[in-house]
């Protein structure tokens, strides 16, 4: 693909990336449907978590929403483009010449990849009501 | 007189000059060597070093002309920042201990002498010139004065070469073009005489092309004529980015009078 | 017979001497690089959702207490702060990298300093910095107290 294609895309994943992390934030703090919104709420002065926005019933409710799985999806979609391609260029300005490229670009968009399908497999299993 | 002359050619100070030495023919690998050089008011870094090469070490080269900061000779890098040494006045730099090293990101041919083959390469690459069809102008091409503004600073380059030192990608990426082609190739497509934009394109949108700047700016803050490379380059990126989704269509110029050449009348 | 004399990898974290874009190219960079290895780890952090309640509690505890320390704010504040950094420094250059809000081309005058650096673009940069400081103070303020502005 041309490159300044590829560059067009790393802008608007990036502004992207600004949109749905600000959501992702908000999810975690103001949105939360907890009424005490701190992070962790512990147990006195143990370390044994009873509650806050990071307690596993509070992720499980926000997160097998369908609206909420359907943005963390799209959030993964933009955030692996935009952090590998990424990658590629600081690692390409590096390393010159055809064969240092072609095995950048293989090992940048096999490792998306992986990364991509590990972290779909948490969403969509959580949507899917397991875990 | 006597007060306006006051100063001139007195010794001020004494400063040191830590000098890069590489001999191909001797050393294996640069060293610095200290001069100890007597400084008037209004003596530049070029005035120390030719000091130095006239009274303490005859071996020690250097590339200069004109000294008056518009052939783009004497490009160095001096107490770590990219200047010309003509347009850089010792008692400026208030310090006294000055390091002067060749530029960065060329071959060194000899001391302070960079090789600029890159820098040219480089310039030929973006095809520095009007490109059009026709293969013989028999008219002038038209262009009002607001046309020729579009691109006029970009002319004033003196291809000093001291932007592609200061360049952190130039640092890393041996293929980068540099920011005195890119702003060379901005100045001709944006000139409305030139037709050779998809000529250009291949070059311009590579891989080690314009999106290989990250507007550090470096280049802009060091260039000796305020050429403002950077500024080109972001046009360059904006022209091409519309270029993803409308094609880009150069201006044009049209045509004077058919003229006859002078050699024809004889 | 030249010799090699490249400023080398390093280069680019290497700000000194330059002007005030130069240290925000390399900040963003150095952000970049950290969030990208906070992604990888963080997918495979949030995976442990399926383990179960106990395994994702007692998970969580210890991202909050490593080595028994409560350093786990400190940790997500800056990796809060570099976000915000990058995030705006990059709605910044998403503006200024396609040619808008850039000077129109002038003719250079003594002292031939460069326009593309000042300006409008300092402008945005001041601006940058002044929302950083309050979303940044705001988001530790909140990781370390829990209480929301």
């Amino acid at each position: 693909m041309r490159e300044s294609k590829l560059m067009f895309l790393q802008y608007l994943t990036g502004l992207l990336i600004l949109i749905f992390g600000t959501f992702h934030f908000l999810l975690l703090s103001y949105l939360a449907p907890t009424t005490n919104k701190v992070l962790y709420l512990y147990l006195g002065n143990t370390h044994q978590l009873i509650g806050g926005t990071l307690y596993y019933s509070t992720v499980k409710e926000i997160y097998t929403t369908l609206l909420w799985g359907a943005m963390f999806e799209a959030f993964l979609t933009v955030l692996v483009y935009h952090a590998f391609n990424g990658f590629r260029v600081i690692l390409s300005e590096q390393f010159q010449g055809p064969r240092a490229e072609k095995i950048i670009t293989y090992t940048m968009l096999v490792i998306a990849l992986i990364i991509f399908i590990y972290g779909s497999r948490t969403i969509v299993v959580l949507l899917t009501g397991g875990g | 007189m006597e007060t306006i002359l006051k100063g001139f050619g007195e010794v001020v100070k004494t400063v040191t000059f830590r000098v890069r030495r590489y001999d191909p023919e001797k050393d294996k690998s640069p060293s610095y060597k200290e001069y100890k050089v007597p400084v008037q008011k209004g003596m530049t870094v070029l005035d120390g070093i030719l000091y130095i090469k006239e009274n303490l070490d005859h071996s020690l080269s250097a590339r200069y002309s004109c000294r008056m900061g518009i052939c783009g000779s004497c490009g160095m890098i001096i107490n770590g920042r990219e200047r010309l040494a003509c347009q850089t006045q010792i008692l400026e730099l208030n310090k006294d201990l000055i390091k002067v090293d060749p530029m960065g990101n060329y071959a060194l041919i000899k001391d302070l002498v960079p090789d600029l083959e890159k820098l040219f390469k480089n310039h030929r690459a973006v095809k520095p010139y009007i490109i059009r069809e026709e293969e013989k102008a028999d008219a002038e091409y038209l262009q009002k004065p607001e046309q020729r503004e579009k691109f006029a600073m970009f002319t004033e380059c003196i291809l000093c070469g001291l932007c592609v030192s200061a360049c952190p990608t130039n640092g890393a990426d041996e293929l980068y073009l540099g920011p005195q082609a890119l702003a060379q190739a901005f100045r001709y497509i944006a000139d409305n005489r030139d037709l050779g934009f998809n000529e250009r394109l291949n070059v311009l949108d590579s891989k080690h092309g314009v999106w290989r700047c990250h507007f550090s700016g470096s280049c802009s803050d060091v260039c000796p004529k305020g050429v403002d490379p950077a500024l080109a380059i972001q046009y360059l990126k904006g022209l091409l980015t519309a270029n993803v989704f409308v094609k880009h269509q150069q201006e044009g110029a049209a045509k004077g009078e058919p003229r006859k050449s002078v050699l024809e009348t004889l | 017979m030249t010799i090699e004399n490249k400023k080398g990898w390093i280069s680019w974290f290497n700000p000194f001497k330059y002007g005030l874009d130069r240290w925000m190219y390399a900040l963003h960079r150095l952000t970049g690089i950290v969030l990208g290895i906070y992604l990888i780890l963080h997918i495979f952090e949030t995976a442990n959702i399926l383990r179960g309640p106990v395994t994702w509690n007692s998970i969580m505890v210890s991202l909050d207490w490593p080595f028994g320390v409560h350093i786990g704010p400190i940790i997500l504040s800056l990796v809060f702060l570099a976000a915000v950094y990058h995030g705006l420094n990059g709605l910044r250059l998403t503006i200024v990298e396609n040619g808008l809000l850039l000077p129109r081309p002038y003719r250079p005058e003594y002292p031939y300093k460069a326009k593309s650096i000042r300006g409008l673009n300092l402008v945005l940069k001041i601006i940058l910095g002044i929302v950083m400081v309050v979303i940044g103070v705001i988001g530790v303020l909140y990781i370390f107290t829990g209480v929301l502005i």
